[in-house]
């Protein structure tokens, strides 16, 4: 629990970290309408492709120096020495990036869906769905940000992009299931039980990196 | 391991590439004992610190610790975050509730700065906040780098005096440090 506080207070504190990609999201969200002329009147086409690109990017901004700060000034080291364990603290540190950034996110996603397809029906699954795939897609980028530790966020996102992407595939059959009232909520649980796994794995894995990179 | 025992090397030896920075290095820490590591920039003082903490794998040998070990580690990084106020870190440290705590802000001279942000304040200001996890420190074995750079002779002497009566009290030490200091210890000279 102290943990967790600890990794809340640092993140509160540092506004540009959790409120940079929220706002990315937004403008994003807000330029779509913007930039689109022949479908002005459906506009909601190509809203949820957008919307899930929206999420992937704001969410691979948020881990970018999740780990570069507490390892420049010895945080890390001091981690690793302490009894506790590491892998949960990796857990938890994702887990409050998630609570600051993933859930206004997902809160913004819904707000946008609704206000494009004016559809509340169609827009209310949009809110669990982008807290599952913002907490996949936050493990996923923080996996490559570990990997890529001090050699620059960019080229870890890189390498890890590729695992976003059935992700991605997945959302957009979800979102077909949803349109035609098929089967929805097994993609639902398809998203769950890959979230479930990699919230376990991602943490020990990236314990292991991040290890190696202090040695 | 024996009764007192915190720490023992067995035949350490470290080498980066084909570089040899030091070979067959067998030590023994007990409670009440300093080492003091001595050596030129560049000899392996931190490395074998870093070996003794596990974080670095000794290219040969081993260290066994007491199950009952305890580290208070202060490396050349503060591990403080500058953005924080010196509150702030000092919750990080999970320092905040600690009796002596104000005793300790009283006696570096730093309890008039608790709302500062660490990055206004001086390099050997910073340093007094680190020591705060060595005055305030749980452990039995203290393990520090260069702990004397950057204090002034005030707070010097203090940590000094600290250390001694740590090891009176039956703890353990190792440091490396330029700096000529009045700890009682053993030396470990590191020259290749």
């Amino acid at each position: 629990m102290e943990i967790l506080k600890i990794e809340f207070l640092k993140l509160r504190k540092k506004t540009r970290i959790w409120l940079g990609p929220i706002l990315v999201f937004w403008l994003i969200m807000i330029a779509y309408p913007l930039t689109v002329e022949l479908l002005q009147d459906r506009l909601q086409i190509g809203f949820f492709s957008v919307l899930w690109i929206a999420i992937l990017i704001s969410m691979m901004l948020a881990t970018e120096d999740i780990f570069t700060e507490d390892y420049n000034d010895g945080s890390l080291e001091q981690t690793i020495i302490q009894e506790s364990s590491f892998q949960v603290g990796i857990g938890l540190k994702v887990f409050v990036y998630w609570f600051l950034i993933g859930i206004p996110v997902s809160l913004l996603s819904f707000i946008f869906s609704f206000g494009t397809t004016q559809n509340f029906e169609l827009s209310l699954p949009i809110f669990p769905l982008s807290l599952i795939s913002s907490y996949i897609f936050l493990n996923i980028f923080v996996l490559g940000n570990s990997l890529s530790l001090n050699k620059g966020s960019v080229l870890g996102a890189l390498v890890t992009m590729p695992i976003a992407l059935p992700v991605l595939i997945v959302l957009g059959k979800g979102m077909t299931a949803l349109q035609f009232d098929i089967n929805f909520e097994s993609f639902i649980l398809l998203l769950l039980g890959s979230l479930s796994i990699i919230i376990v794995l991602i943490p020990i894995v990236v314990s292991y990196i991040i290890k190696a990179h202090l040695e | 391991m024996t009764d007192n025992s915190l720490i023992i090397a067995n035949n350490i030896s470290y080498k980066i590439n084909e570089n040899k920075l030091f070979h067959n290095l067998s030590f023994d820490i007990k409670g009440g004992r300093a080492l003091h590591i001595k050596g030129k920039n560049g000899s392996g003082k931190s490395t074998l610190l870093r070996i003794i903490l596990g974080i670095t794998d000794p290219t040969k040998g081993s260290i066994n610790s007491a199950a009952s070990l305890q580290i208070c580690y202060l490396g050349h990084k503060n591990a403080l975050k500058n953005y924080l106020t010196m509150r702030d870190n000092i919750h990080l440290l999970q320092l905040n509730n600690h009796i002596k705590l104000n005793k300790y802000l009283d006696l570096i001279g730093l309890k008039k700065h608790l709302d500062v942000t660490v990055s206004s304040l001086s390099f050997g200001q910073q340093k007094k906040l680190a020591l705060l996890r060595v005055f305030l420190n749980s452990s039995n074995l203290l393990i520090l780098d260069e702990p004397f750079v950057g204090l002034d002779d005030d707070t010097h002497e203090q940590l000094t005096q600290f250390l001694s009566n740590e090891l009176i009290e039956g703890k353990g030490l190792i440091f490396t440090s330029h700096i000529p200091c009045q700890i009682k210890s053993d030396l470990l000279e590191l020259n290749n």
